[in-house]
Parts: C-alpha cells; sequence; structure tokens
C-alpha cells in the first residue's frame, strides 16, 4: 500500500472531503469556485451534485454529517457497529450506536480517490480475505483491517440466506478482530407467518445483543422518534418513486443515487427526511411544469437497473445517463417495500408505534424487505423473489430495458442472472449483463462498460 | 478392497444404485451435509450424494450458472444435463452456500432445454444459519415438510418406529467412521489417506443397510495392518468439498499421509451422533445444526478452530493443507484465519486455491505441496 494512503485515517479523509465540499456552500460563488481546485479528485461530483441546488446541498450535508459521527464516536463516548447496506441503521441512532455502513463507506471512497479503494482491497488479501470476495465491502473492509479507520465494537450483519459473500466479510471481520457479532438470519421465503414469527424473534435477540454491547435498554421514547422519522422518509420515498411513473420522468436521474446514500447511513435521522423532502419539491415541480428530470429536458429512453448500480470515480454512470437522455427508473438499492409504495403489491411493510411490541415487530418486517434481504433469498423465480420484481417494476415504470451491474464477488446473482435475463426477454424486455465490477474498475475500465451499454443501446434500437 | 466400495467411490453409477432400482426402490439425491439423510432412510428411500466427478466439461453448467461460480455445482448439473443422474427418483435442494443453492433454479431451467433431466420429485429446502431454539424450531418445521412431501410423492410413511430404525442404522455408519478415523490417527495408520477416503466416499453413493457391513469387514481386514506410513510427514486435510481421490493422491505421491480431514464428504459429515432415544425431527435437527464445521455457519469460527485444534492434536499432525474451490469465498477465507492462528502455535499451513473436480491443476497443486512438505522435513 502508498505511503500515503496510509497518511491520513480512512474515515476521516472522508469526512473531511464530503464536510468541506458542504461547507463551502454556505460560502459565496467565488469561494466555492477557489475551493475546487483543492479536492481536484472530488470536483467531478460536487459539481453536477451542486448542480440539483437545495438536494444535492443536503446530500453533501447529510453525508459530511453521517461520516461526522462515524469519526468522532468513541470520542463522544457512543459504540460504533460495523454493518451491511441491507441493515436498517434506525434501530442504531435509536440506540445512540453509530453504524458503519460498510458498503456506502465503499462508494465514498470509491468516488473521491483517484484509484478507488483499489489499494485497501487488495490489502485485504493479504490479511487471509480471497481476492474473489465482493469489492463492495473489500474496498473499505481494508482500511478497517489495517486500522486507517475508528475501530468497530462491534459486527451486526443480516445477509445470512441471503448473500453468503457479504456475510462472510463481516464474519472475517469479526473473527480477525475477535469482537462481538451478530447475525440475522433469513428463511427463504418473505411473506410465510413461520418468516415473520422467525425474522421478529431474531430482531429481538438483536436488540439484546445490542442492550448487552451497549449496557443500555432500548429507550421507547427515542425508538418512536426514529420510527416517526422512517415514517416521514417512508412516505417521501413512496411518493418521489410514484413521481418516476410518469413519462417524461419528472424525477432527476440522480436522485437514486441520493437515496441510497442517505437513506442506508441516515435512515430514521432529519438530515435524509430534509433532503427527500426537497428531492419531492423539486421533482413536483418539475412534474406541474411538465418538464423531465434532465438537465437536456429531454427523455429518450428509460431504463431499469434490476441489481446495483455503477459507481467510479465522478459518478460516470449518471453522466453517462443524463447526456443520453436515459431516465435511471432504480435498481434494488432504492426499492424499500413500504405498503404504499407502487411496486410493493401485498408484500410491503407498514411502520406502528402502537406498542413497543408493535415498533419493534414493523421495524423487523421493514428490514427484511431491505435491498437484496428482500428479492435474492429465495429461488429467483419463487413468489416476491428477483424475477417477479423485475418484471413488475419494468412493467411498473414503462422500462424500454433493464440492465444487470453487479459485482464479480456476487456468488448468488451470478448464479441465477443468466436465467433472469432470459425471463426478461421472452417477456419483451431487452436486457443487458454487464460484466464489469461495480466499485472496482480494474476489472473493467468505466469506458469499456459505457461502450458494451452504447453497443446494446445501438443494437437493440433504444434512445437512438 | 473390495470392489463395490471402490465403485462406489469413483463413479456416479455402481452396483449398489443399480441393484437397489431394480427392486424397483427410489433414490433421492441431494447436496449438502446438512440433509438429514434420516428421513430419506426412514421413508424407504436411499440417499444419495450428488457429485460432479467423471465430467470432461462444464459446457451445459456454464450455460445457465454464470462465470464466477464454484465449478462444483456446475459439475453436478452436467452430470444430470448428461443424463448421468437418470436414475434419481428425487433430489434435495439445500440453502447451502450461494453457488450450491442455484442449482436449484439452474438445474429446472436446464430442463427445459434437456427434457427429462429433473428428478420427478424435486424439493428446496431451507437450513439456518445459526443455533438458536427458533432456528431449531423453523428447521424442524421444514423437515416436516420435508418427510411430508416424500409421503406424498412416494407414498411411504415417516413413522416414528422407521425414523428410530434410519436413526440407529445411520448412527452406525457414523461409529464405524469413527473408528477408521482414529485407525488413521495412529502412528503407523494401516490405511493410507486414499484408500481410507475411498471407505468414506464409498458410503454416500450406497444405501447405508449395504454399506455399514461391507465397511465394518473392511475396517476389521485392515485392523492391526502395517500400512507402511509410519514416519511419514503427517498431513490434516481441510476446506472446500473433496469428493474425488485425486487430492489425496497428488498428496500423498509426495511422500505424506492424509491422516485426518474436516472436508465436508469427510469428517464432517459423520461428526456428531443422533440422540438415539426416542429420536425426533427435533433431535435430527438439533445434530444437523449443531454439528457442522461449514463456515456457512456464520460466526462459529472459534468452534471451528477449536475442532481443527482437537483433530490435530490426536492425529498428532505435521502440517495442514487448507484448500478452497475458487468463488469458494467462505473457506477462502477462513482458512485465512485458520492459517494465521495455526501457524502462530506452531502448526505448519499450506493454503491453496484450486478447482473443484480431478485436478486440472495438478502440476501447481503438487509443486505448492512438495515445497510445503520439505518446509515441514526441514524443521523436523
Amino acid at each position: 500500500m502508498r505511503a500515503a494512503l496510509s497518511e491520513y485515517n480512512y474515515d476521516w479523509t472522508l469526512y473531511a472531503m464530503f464536510s468541506t465540499a458542504a461547507n463551502t456552500l454556505n460560502g459565496s460563488r467565488k469561494e466555492y469556485e477557489r475551493m475546487l481546485p483543492r479536492v481536484s479528485t472530488f470536483r467531478g461530483i460536487i459539481e453536477p451534485v451542486m448542480a440539483t441546488g437545495e438536494p444535492g446541498k443536503l446530500f453533501l450535508q447529510g453525508m459530511g454529517e453521517y461520516l461526522r459521527r462515524v469519526v468522532n464516536a468513541h470520542q463522544e463516548g457512543k459504540k460504533l457497529c460495523l454493518t451491511t447496506f441491507c441493515q436498517a441503521p434506525a434501530l442504531f441512532w435509536a440506540m445512540d450506536i453509530v453504524p458503519i455502513l460498510l458498503e456506502p463507506m465503499t462508494v465514498a471512497g470509491t468516488l473521491v480517490h483517484k484509484g478507488g479503494t483499489s489499494e485497501f482491497m487488495d490489502y485485504c488479501v493479504e490479511k487471509g480475505f480471497t481476492e474473489t470476495s465482493c469489492s463492495s465491502q473489500r474496498g473499505a473492509l481494508g482500511a478497517y483491517l489495517c486500522g486507517l479507520a475508528e475501530p468497530p465494537d462491534m459486527v451486526v450483519i443480516d445477509t445470512p440466506g441471503i448473500c453468503d459473500t457479504n456475510a462472510n466479510s463481516f464474519s472475517f471481520f469479526a473473527a480477525h478482530e475477535n469482537i462481538p457479532f451478530y447475525q440475522l438470519n433469513y428463511p427463504p421465503e418473505l411473506t410465510a407467518d413461520r418468516s415473520r414469527e422467525y425474522h421478529r424473534k431474531d430482531y429481538r435477540n438483536l436488540i439484546a445483543f445490542l442492550e448487552e454491547q451497549t449496557g443500555k435498554k432500548l429507550d421507547p421514547q427515542r425508538l418512536a422518534g426514529v420510527i416517526a422519522e422512517m415514517e416521514k422518509q417512508d412516505r417521501l420515498i413512496c411518493d418521489i418513486q410514484d413521481l418516476q411513473r410518469v413519462v417524461p420522468s419528472p424525477v432527476p436521474i440522480i436522485y437514486n443515487f441520493f437515496i441510497y446514500a442517505l437513506r442506508f447511513t441516515m435512515g430514521g435521522r432529519k438530515e435524509a427526511t430534509d433532503m427527500l423532502a426537497a428531492m419531492l419539491e423539486c421533482a413536483m415541480d418539475n412534474a406541474a411544469n411538465g418538464r423531465s428530470g434532465f438537465l437536456s429536458g429531454e427523455e429518450r429512453a428509460r431504463g431499469l437497473f434490476v441489481y446495483i448500480d455503477h459507481y467510479s470515480m465522478n459518478l460516470p454512470l449518471w453522466m453517462f445517463l443524463e447526456e443520453k437522455g436515459i431516465t435511471h427508473l432504480g435498481g434494488i438499492l432504492d426499492r424499500f417495500y413500504q405498503a404504499r409504495a407502487p411496486y410493493a403489491g401485498d408484500a410491503g411493510y407498514s411502520l406502528s408505534m402502537d406498542s413497543l411490541d408493535a415498533m419493534i415487530d414493523t421495524l423487523a418486517d421493514a428490514n427484511s424487505r431491505l435491498p437484496m434481504v428482500k428479492q435474492i433469498r429465495g429461488p429467483y423465480d419463487a413468489r416476491d423473489m428477483w424475477l417477479e420484481e423485475a418484471l413488475s417494476l419494468a412493467k411498473l415504470y414503462n422500462a424500454d430495458f433493464a440492465v444487470y451491474s453487479g459485482t464479480p464477488g456476487c456468488r448468488n446473482t451470478w448464479g441465477m442472472v443468466k436465467l433472469l435475463a432470459r425471463d426478461l426477454e421472452k417477456a419483451g424486455i431487452p436486457t443487458l449483463v454487464l460484466n464489469s465490477d461495480a466499485f472496482d474498475d480494474r476489472v473493467e475500465s468505466w469506458s469499456n462498460t459505457k461502450h458494451r451499454i452504447e453497443e446494446f443501446l445501438e443494437v437493440r434500437r433504444i434512445a437512438g | 478392497m473390495n470392489d463395490i466400495l471402490v465403485t462406489a467411490a469413483t463413479r456416479v453409477g455402481n452396483p449398489a444404485v443399480d441393484e437397489w432400482k431394480a427392486e424397483g426402490k427410489g433414490i433421492i439425491g441431494h447436496v449438502c451435509s446438512h440433509v438429514p439423510e434420516e428421513i430419506i432412510t426412514a421413508a424407504g428411500l436411499f440417499p444419495y450424494r450428488l457429485r460432479g466427478i467423471e465430467t470432461q466439461s462444464t459446457s451445459i453448467g456454464d450455460t445457465y450458472f454464470g462465470p464466477f461460480i464454484c465449478s462444483c455445482p456446475k459439475a453436478i448439473l452436467e452430470n444430470a444435463g448428461r443424463g448421468k443422474y437418470s436414475f434419481l427418483d428425487g433430489a434435495i435442494m439445500v440453502q447451502a452456500c450461494d453457488s450450491m443453492r442455484r442449482l436449484d433454479e439452474c438445474w429446472r431451467k436446464a430442463g427445459e432445454d434437456y427434457p427429462g433431466i429433473v428428478p420427478p420429485f424435486f424439493h428446496y429446502m431451507g437450513v439456518p444459519h445459526k443455533v438458536t431454539d427458533y432456528a431449531i424450531d423453523w428447521f424442524v418445521e421444514e423437515l416436516e415438510k420435508f418427510a411430508a412431501a416424500l409421503e406424498a410423492q412416494f407414498g411411504g410413511k415417516v413413522t416414528s418406529e422407521a425414523l428410530a430404525e434410519a436413526v440407529s442404522l445411520h448412527n452406525e455408519t457414523r461409529r464405524l467412521l469413527i473408528r477408521l478415523e482414529e485407525m488413521r490417527a495412529m502412528d503407523n495408520p494401516p490405511l493410507s489417506g486414499e484408500e481410507a477416503m475411498t471407505l468414506i466416499l464409498a458410503g454416500t453413493a450406497m444405501p447405508k443397510s449395504v454399506y455399514n457391513p461391507l465397511l465394518a469387514e473392511e475396517l476389521d481386514a485392515v485392523s492391526g495392518r502395517d500400512g507402511g506410513h509410519g514416519g511419514k510427514i503427517r498431513i490434516l486435510l481441510a476446506g472446500s468439498v473433496v469428493d474425488d481421490l485425486a487430492m489425496f493422491r497428488t498428496i500423498e505421491a509426495e511422500g505424506a499421509v492424509v491422516v485426518a480431514d474436516t472436508v465436508c464428504f469427510g469428517s464432517r459429515d459423520y461428526d456428531g451422533l443422533v440422540e438415539e432415544e426416542n429420536p425426533s425431527f427435533k433431535s435430527l435437527a438439533r445434530r444437523y445444526l449443531n454439528e457442522q464445521f461449514c463456515p456457512r455457519m456464520f460466526g462459529y469460527y472459534q468452534k471451528r478452530l477449536d475442532v481443527l485444534k482437537k483433530k490435530i492434536a490426536d492425529a498428532n499432525v505435521d502440517g495442514v493443507i487448507l484448500q478452497n474451490i475458487r468463488f469458494c469465498d467462505l473457506h477462502g477465507s477462513e482458512n485465512g484465519l485458520f492459517e494465521r492462528d495455526l501457524e502462530a502455535m506452531g502448526i505448519p499451513c499450506l493454503r491453496v486455491e484450486r478447482e473443484y473436480g480431478p485436478l486440472g491443476d495438478e502440476g501447481r497443486v503438487r509443486m505448492r505441496v512438495s515445497a510445503f512438505l520439505e518446509r515441514i522435513a526441514q524443521a523436523a
């Protein structure tokens, strides 16, 4: 690893970048322009984010605040819990624990560091971790393994039964560092009564584990506050995603990235609510004025990402889609299955604050419908699973095509994506399977990935 | 060694399969050591552990699975696609690991292109990844569903008596294999690792009622024999699935003897007995969740390390070979932890990544093993 990379802590560097960027928004245009050369590798992000106005500003501020909490947790007497993106952070915030969402931490590093997090990924291998594991964990995990971040006090995951590769990264880290570990385990079915019971018992066990680690009981008042905030966020997200159904979509395409970043890190906190409210306001204004969410104003096609996005420095996927006039209809990362979401059907959850038990039960239900946890727990063509969801979303959102973007480390989806693509094609939805790594440009450069998408669009006569 | 055992250990089909079919009885294939075979036996059926041996390519497997997948389920699908598993009356798919659980849909979808390759009974079974009272209860329900599905398809009844008989039969197999393990641990083991593995593998492809007497006979025959392995470097083999003999042959050709293992066709499959007093689905659930060494059970690293340390001590092991099939991240990364912790205790370890099946990369593995044995010899 280059000496330069170990000069400052990974989490602190991210915090410094995001909070500085957010602070400059309070200054004059001249001050902002003077700042840009000092954040050269971040510049490509700040500008498109800033171009979205208030939502972009709140996104940067929200990320800055999240990272501040991570960096200062121990100093403020709080415990740090390493967890995964598909684990709702609300319970941690309610218990005064700061969650480190590992995958968003990798994405943040990939966006702002030249060369992404590749050296940290390689460092994992030096510590005995497999190079074939998922890069979305390996990126930030390397920084934690080499002690270049505030050390987590515990590990909590919810991916056993969903994604072994993901779960394995966390259990490896817990065993490597010899710190307490808890797993929420999920049965193959989502909505069966016995699955629901299992989720709820397991979730109560998690609370007992967190109480043991912190020495504090779960405070119902505080939990109610967090759930109330989640409820607001759910409503805002549902409204935004409802607007995406309009043709042309009035929702700027970068919004799905904003939802990803803040819902996973600040779910249940006011920062995320404020950003979502600003996003909805802008989208509604566009809709009221018959505008699309594109800067160019023209929507030429609508694409559904059936798995995740592609992250490289300067958000090239979103820039490309913007340039082509292709609406990003979201992927599994921004679908949460609130009961009132347009895609939820009868698999959705509703939050309740009627009693402590009701709050815990509904949090468990919400948690069991998070990205990946919902779609890929059972056979891909079973009820509520990946195929049913992709077909329904494609229809609901009028998708012209579908794209699978993931990582070679994703054993689970690579085990069934050819079948999914075949079924989507049979249903008349042109589908592209990308071999690139969403978090590691060394597997395939963005320019090659872009070329493959362009070739696909040309051959299938989409957005021409 | 008895030819029937050798054939069962090395071929997909074998005389025991033929005889069972000739009697008009059913065979159920499965893919994981978390499947309680006792239920299949109690239903009057023969549990057969599926393997991808004898494959020459994975062209069918590659059509359905993606490229970044363990070659073991691909090779099993290859055999199915080529009709080698046409003797199966049923198959159980299990949430074993990510690659293996996807055999479920890949096999079913391949069946649309290769008619007749999907057995008439095809059942998906969930297995919890943790051991708690509610996980055991949930698994019991899953076993009840499984037994009911077998009964509905094949007409037999999984009665308490039949279950007790099956538990007793399978425990007898385990006791015999534990006896074999003790023989392997002797200073001068009467059998090589390859011979021992031949005996173990045969049991996964034969009805236990046929296998047990043959195994007992073999153990009696070799007991007290001078195997000629005294003084050799003693190896424990750990990691991903090993279900063919090439790996043992490669290690032993370099002058070592494999005296113990923790692989899932080996000791992982027979460690731990099911309670024999009034056995129930709950007894099965307890045994199959508690006594498993697979890293799919997340958060139990220390327990697995303790098992490994005990086996190393019991068999007086000189070195541990930690192998994993490419893309098997569970074993691959746990091997990294084992290597760190065992080396710190002064136990030499070799970590090696390989492909599944008869070693396509035998030369490379042989070179790594040779260098490892040289390291142990020099330190002695």
